[in-house]
C-alpha cells in the first residue's frame, strides 16, 4: 500500500521512477494523440456547475467539445452551456481584448454567476491578449470573480492542463470564502469529477461513517464552497494525480494533511474510507468506518457471488487514462479477472509503478496509444475483454470484441461498494451478449464450404 | 438464458430516495435564491425584452452549432483511400475531431496530429511536421497523406509548402506520395469550409501530380459529389439512383465505408475511399453533379476553371421537387432517361405523404443546422404543408438568406419565416419561447433548447450523438423523403399518445 500520509515530500513533476514510460510524456508528432492542455483544464473545472466557463478563442476549442463530460450536476446546469468568443480573422489582427470584456459583462448581466472562468487557448495565447488584465478589470468593476485559466493547447498534454487548474484553483479560489460551519470530520475530494454520478454514491458512504464532504473538487462542486475547501481537516486525493500538486500545496500552506486513494474495488474503498477516519483524528468515526466497510463486503462478496462465478479467469486489457490505470485493476482482480494487458499512456512513473505492484510482470504493458497495439495485445494474451474509453471502442467493436466502456461518457456509476457490483454486472451483461455468439461462428454458407472442403 | 443482471444506469440509480434525499440537503447551502426567484428569472427569460436583449448580443456565443474547419478538412480526407488525416497544430484539436466524428458514426476515425508544443510556437512547426510525417509513415502505412492546419499554426504563419518541400528533400516523404494540404484555420468559415478546402485540394494535388490535361467530355462517367455529408447512407442511395440509370459515375470524396465498415473481426485504419487513381480520370468526365453548394465553393470552381467540368450543384435533395430536380440533373447529365422504377417511387413516395399529411399539416417548425442542409429542410417542410417558422444558421452567409428567403417567399407556408445567419442556438432558445412552434429539426446540439420549450426534437443534421444509426438510413431521394417522413409523423403521433386522455387514446391514427 502507498504511505498513508505525506509529508511534502512529494513533489510536484511527475518523479522518475522508470519501469516501462517516461513521466509525463511530451506528445509524439505523427500518432493519434490525446487530449491537450486545454481539454485538460476544461474537464478539470467544468464540473463547478454553477460557474459560467467561456473559451477564449476560435471556435474549434468550443464547438468541438462543448457538453460532452458526463461530470452530472445535483443542481445548477450552467456549466453545461457553451460560451465562447468566437473569434474571427480581424479578432486575430486587430486583436480581441475588446471582445472578452463585452463577453464577460454580458455573461455576468445575463446569468449572474458567481464566477467565470476564462480559458485561453493556442490562439490568444499566441497573440498575446492581456487576458490576466482583461480578467482583473473585470473582476473589479463587475464585483464578480472572473477567472483567467492559462493553459492553452500547445503547452503539452491533458495532464498537465489538469495541473495548471490545479494551480488555479489553488491561486485564484482557495482560502477566498469561509465556510458557514465546519466540523472535525470535513474531507474534501480532490479529483473525483462525478462521471455518471459516482460521487454520489462515495458521499452517502461518507455520511454513513460520519464524515462528510466540505468541498467537492470539482466533481458536483460550487464555486463557493471550492473557496472554502482550506478549512477541511484531510483530503483525499481521488484517482488523479494531476491533481496532486494541489494537494501538496495545501498541505504546504494550510496545514491540511493529504492522501492519494481510489474507489474502484471493495479494498480500495475500504481503505481509503479508513485513510480518511485515520486523519480526522476521530477514534469513533475510525471504529464506525471498520463496522461500515466490514459490514459492506461481507454484503457485497454475497452479493457478487453469482457475477464471481462468471467472471473467474477471464482475462482484459485495460486502456484507459492515467490512475484508473492502476485503481480499476484492483476492482478487476476482486472480480476474478485477469488483466493481461494495461495501457500506460497517459499514466505516471508513480502509476506505472503502482500497476507493476498489482500485475508485476503477468501483462503486457502498453506504452504507446494506437488501437494496433490494444489489439496486438488482445489477440497475443487472449483476451476476452476490452476495458476502455470511447476514442478506442469501436475499434474493439470491428473486432468483435466485448468491450466496457470505462471513461467519461458512460451512464454507470462504478465507484464504492454499490460500483463494484454495478461493475461485476455490467461485466457480465456485456460478455452475455448473444452478439458474441453470432460473431464466433462463420455464416451458414461460409461453414458448408468448409464442410466441402 | 442465465439470469440478467439487473444493472441500473444514473437515470434510474439516483432517483432512489436515498440519493434524493442526500441532494436535497446539499441545496440548502448552495441555492440561495428562494423557488420564487428561481421562477421568476426563468419566466424572465422567456420574455420579449430578454430576447431583444439576447439579440442585441455581439461578443459572445453561448451554445454555438458549428466546429471548425479541420474537422472537415478530416471528413474530406477520409473520403479517399488510404488517406491518413495530418492535422498540423497542438495535439488537443485532433482529440476533438476523433472523439467528434467517432461520436457520430459510433466508428473508429484515424487522424494523427504534429503535436505542436511551446517550442514548436516560438520556432515554427517544421521539425513537427517532418517528425510528424516520418512516423505516421511507419506506424500507418497511408498512400496519401492529407495536411490540414489548425488556427495555432497559421497564427504564427507556418509554411507547409515549404515545410513539405524540406521534407521531400529530407528523404523523409517519398517523392510519390501525393500529400494535399489545406490551410484551415478555425477563426475563419466552420466545419464545411474545411470540408471544401481539403476535397479541392485533394483533387489539385492528384490530377497536378498525373501530368495528365482535362479533356471535359471526353469520358462518359460523371462526377459525384456530396459534400460534407454526415449520412452513409446518402452515399449508398446516390449509387442505387445513378445504378436505376444505369449510368457510370465516379464519387469524388466518398466518406461512407471509412465510416460505416462491417465488423468483420479486424480492425484496418482505412476501410475504402475514392480510389485515388480515380481522381485524374474525373477530369475527363461528362459532368459534375453536386449535392451541396456551400460546402463544395472552392471545389466548384476549381473542376469548372481548371477542368473545364461542366458543373451542376443542388443543396441537398430533401423531399419530392428537390429529388426530381436531381434526377433531371442526372439525366440530363447522363443522357440517359429517368427510369421508370424511380418514377414509381415517386409515386408510392407521395402517397405516404398524402398518408400522413393530416398530421403534417400547419405544424410550425424551427430549425437549425448547415446552409444546404436547411435549403433541403425548408424545400421539405414546405412540400409537406409545415411552416417553417424559425432558421438559424451559424454559418450561413447572405447568399445563404437570400436563398433561404426565396424558397420561403414561393409557398404560403414560409410566409412567417425569418432566417437567422451566423446567430447560435442561444439566440433559437429566445425565438422558441417569443413566437412558440410545435417541432424542433436539426442536430443533437438543439435539444436542450428544445427540452426546455417542450417541443420534439426531430434529429437531422450532424452532429447526432444520442440517437443511434440515423445516419445509416439516406434522407436524400424519395427514399430519403420517406424516412425522414416516417420519422416526423411518427414523432408527431408518439406525442399525441403521450399527451392524449383516455378518451383520445386512439387504436388508429
Amino acid at each position: 500500500m502507498e504511505p498513508a500520509v505525506s509529508n511534502g515530500r512529494l513533489e510536484v513533476s511527475c518523479g522518475n521512477k522508470i519501469p516501462k514510460s517516461t513521466p509525463c510524456p511530451r506528445p509524439v508528432p505523427g500518432e493519434a494523440s490525446g487530449g491537450c492542455s486545454f481539454d485538460g483544464a476544461q474537464i478539470t473545472l467544468i464540473p463547478i456547475a454553477d460557474a459560467a466557463h467561456l473559451v477564449h478563442g476560435p471556435i474549434a476549442c468550443l464547438g468541438n467539445s462543448w457538453e460532452s463530460r458526463g461530470s452530472l450536476s445535483s443542481g445548477p446546469e450552467l456549466s453545461a452551456y457553451g460560451f465562447t468568443t468566437d473569434l474571427g480573422e480581424q479578432d486575430i489582427i486587430f486583436g480581441s481584448e475588446q471582445k472578452l470584456h463585452e463577453s464577460i459583462r454580458y455573461i455576468v448581466s445575463r446569468f449572474a454567476p458567481p464566477a467565470v472562468f476564462v480559458y485561453t487557448t493556442c490562439v490568444t495565447a499566441l497573440t498575446g491578449e492581456d487576458i490576466e488584465g482583461v480578467c482583473k478589470a473585470e473582476s473589479e468593476r463587475l464585483g464578480t470573480p472572473i477567472i483567467p485559466v492559462n493553459s492553452p493547447g500547445f503547452v503539452g498534454s491533458k495532464n498537465l492542463g489538469t495541473r495548471l487548474a490545479g494551480d488555479v484553483l489553488f491561486q485564484h479560489i482557495i482560502g477566498s470564502t469561509e465556510p458557514e460551519q465546519t466540523t472535525s470530520h470535513d474531507i474534501n475530494l480532490i479529483g473525483e469529477y462525478n462521471i455518471a454520478g459516482e460521487m454520489w454514491h462515495i458521499e452517502r458512504l461518507m455520511q454513513q461513517a460520519g464524515m462528510s464532504i466540505l468541498s467537492r473538487i470539482t466533481g458536483d462542486g460550487r464555486f463557493r464552497e471550492v473557496g472554502w475547501a482550506h478549512r477541511a481537516k484531510a483530503n483525499m486525493v481521488v484517482c488523479s494525480r494531476a491533481l496532486l500538486g494541489l494537494a501538496v500545496q495545501m498541505e504546504r500552506k494550510y496545514g491540511i494533511p493529504y492522501f492519494e486513494g481510489s474507489f474502484y474495488g471493495a479494498k480500495e474503498t475500504s481503505y481509503s474510507l479508513r485513510q480518511m477516519a485515520y486523519l480526522t483524528g476521530d477514534r469513533d468515526v475510525e471504529r464506525r468506518v471498520d463496522k461500515l466497510a466490514a459490514r459492506e463486503e461481507m454484503r457485497l462478496s454475497l452479493e457478487l457471488e453469482p457475477y464471481r462465478k462468471q467472471l473467474k479467469g477471464k482475462r482484459a486489457v485495460l486502456y484507459t487514462g492515467g490512475v484508473k490505470s492502476w485503481s480499476v485493476i484492483t476492482a478487476l482482480q476482486e472480480l476474478g479477472i485477469k488483466v493481461v494487458g494495461v495501457g500506460t499512456n497517459k499514466s505516471t512513473a508513480e502509476d506505472v509503478s503502482r500497476i507493476a505492484d498489482r500485475i508485476g510482470d503477468d501483462a503486457e504493458y502498453i506504452p504507446e496509444g494506437g488501437a494496433r497495439q490494444i489489439l496486438k495485445t488482445v489477440r497475443s494474451r487472449k483476451a476476452d475483454m476490452v476495458i476502455a474509453g470511447g476514442r478506442n471502442m469501436y475499434m474493439a467493436l470491428k473486432e468483435q470484441i466485448p468491450f466496457v466502456d470505462i471513461n467519461q461518457e458512460r451512464h454507470k456509476a462504478y465507484a464504492g461498494y454499490d460500483g463494484l457490483l454495478s461493475l461485476a454486472k455490467q461485466l457480465v451483461h456485456t460478455l452475455q451478449h448473444p452478439v458474441w455468439e453470432l460473431t464466433a461462428k462463420l455464416a451458414p454458407w461460409e461453414e458448408e464450404t468448409e464442410f466441402a472442403d | 438464458m442465465s439470469e440478467r443482471p439487473n444493472i441500473v444506469d444514473h437515470n434510474q440509480l439516483f432517483r432512489q430516495d436515498k440519493y434524493v434525499r442526500q441532494r436535497e440537503e446539499k441545496r440548502a447551502f448552495e441555492a440561495p435564491c428562494s423557488p420564487e426567484e428561481v421562477t421568476d428569472t426563468l419566466e424572465y427569460t422567456k420574455t420579449k425584452e430578454y430576447k431583444d436583449k439576447n439579440f442585441a448580443r455581439t461578443a459572445v456565443v453561448v451554445n454555438p452549432a458549428k466546429a471548425c474547419q479541420p474537422l472537415g478538412a478530416v471528413m474530406a480526407a477520409l473520403g479517399f483511400e488510404k488517406t491518413l488525416p495530418f492535422i498540423h497544430g497542438s495535439q488537443g484539436c485532433t482529440a476533438y475531431f476523433r472523439s467528434h466524428l467517432a461520436r457520430h458514426f459510433k466508428e473508429p476515425v484515424p487522424a494523427v496530429s504534429t503535436s505542436m508544443t511551446e517550442d514548436a510556437a516560438v520556432f515554427g512547426g517544421m521539425r513537427n511536421l517532418i517528425d510528424g510525417i516520418e512516423n505516421c509513415i511507419a506506424l500507418y502505412q497511408p498512400e496519401m497523406i492529407a495536411v490540414c492546419t489548425t488556427c495555432m499554426a497559421e497564427v504564427i504563419g507556418d509554411d507547409l509548402s515549404a515545410f513539405l518541400a524540406n521534407a521531400r528533400q529530407e528523404g523523409v516523404l517519398p517523392e510519390d506520395m501525393p500529400v494535399p494540404f489545406a490551410n484551415t484555420p478555425s477563426f475563419s468559415g466552420s466545419h464545411i469550409t474545411g470540408y471544401d478546402a481539403m476535397l479541392r485540394s485533394v483533387l489539385e494535388t492528384l490530377y497536378n501530380k498525373s501530368g495528365r490535361t482535362a479533356q471535359p467530355g471526353h469520358e462518359l462517367k460523371l462526377n459525384v459529389l456530396l459534400g460534407f455529408d454526415g449520412y452513409t447512407g446518402n452515399f449508398a442511395e446516390m449509387r442505387r439512383m445513378l445504378g436505376m440509370f444505369g449510368a457510370t459515375y465516379t464519387i469524388l470524396g466518398d466518406h461512407s465505408s471509412n465510416f460505416d465498415s462491417g465488423a468483420t473481426g479486424e480492425y484496418s485504419y482505412y476501410y475504402g475511399g475514392t480510389p485515388l487513381e480515380d481522381v485524374p480520370k474525373a477530369a475527363d468526365a461528362a459532368g459534375t453533379l453536386a449535392i451541396q453548394q456551400y460546402s463544395l465553393r472552392k471545389t466548384l470552381g476549381y473542376m469548372k476553371q481548371t477542368w473545364g467540368q461542366q458543373v451542376s450543384s443542388i443543396s441537398t435533395p430533401l423531399g419530392i421537387r428537390a429529388t426530381d430536380r436531381l434526377l433531371e440533373e442526372i439525366s440530363r447529365l447522363s443522357g440517359r432517361e429517368i427510369p421508370e422504377a424511380l418514377k414509381q417511387e415517386r409515386a408510392r413516395i407521395v402517397d405516404a405523404m398524402m398518408d400522413s399529411h393530416a398530421y403534417l399539416h400547419g405544424k410550425r417548425v424551427a430549425m437549425a443546422g448547415d446552409p444546404d442542409m436547411l435549403i433541403g429542410l425548408i424545400g421539405f417542410c414546405l412540400e409537406l404543408g409545415m411552416e417553417p417558422v424559425h432558421i438559424v444558421c451559424s454559418n450561413g452567409d447572405r447568399k445563404f438568406e437570400k436563398e433561404a428567403e426565396l424558397l420561403l417567399k414561393s409557398s404560403p407556408y414560409g410566409a412567417e419565416a425569418t432566417v437567422h445567419s451566423g446567430q447560435d442556438l442561444w439566440h433559437m432558445r429566445s425565438l422558441l419561447f417569443q413566437d412558440p412552434v410545435d417541432l424542433a429539426i436539426g442536430s443533437s446540439h438543439l435539444k436542450f433548447a428544445a427540452k426546455e420549450a417542450e417541443i420534439p426534437l426531430l434529429r437531422v443534421g450532424f452532429p447526432i450523438f444520442d440517437r443511434h444509426h440515423l445516419h445509416r438510413y439516406p434522407i436524400i431521394g424519395y427514399q430519403g423523403a420517406l424516412n425522414l417522413l416516417t420519422q416526423f409523423v411518427n414523432t408527431i403521433l408518439d406525442v399525441m399518445e403521450e399527451q392524449a386522455p383516455d378518451h383520445s387514446f386512439d387504436l388508429v391514427r
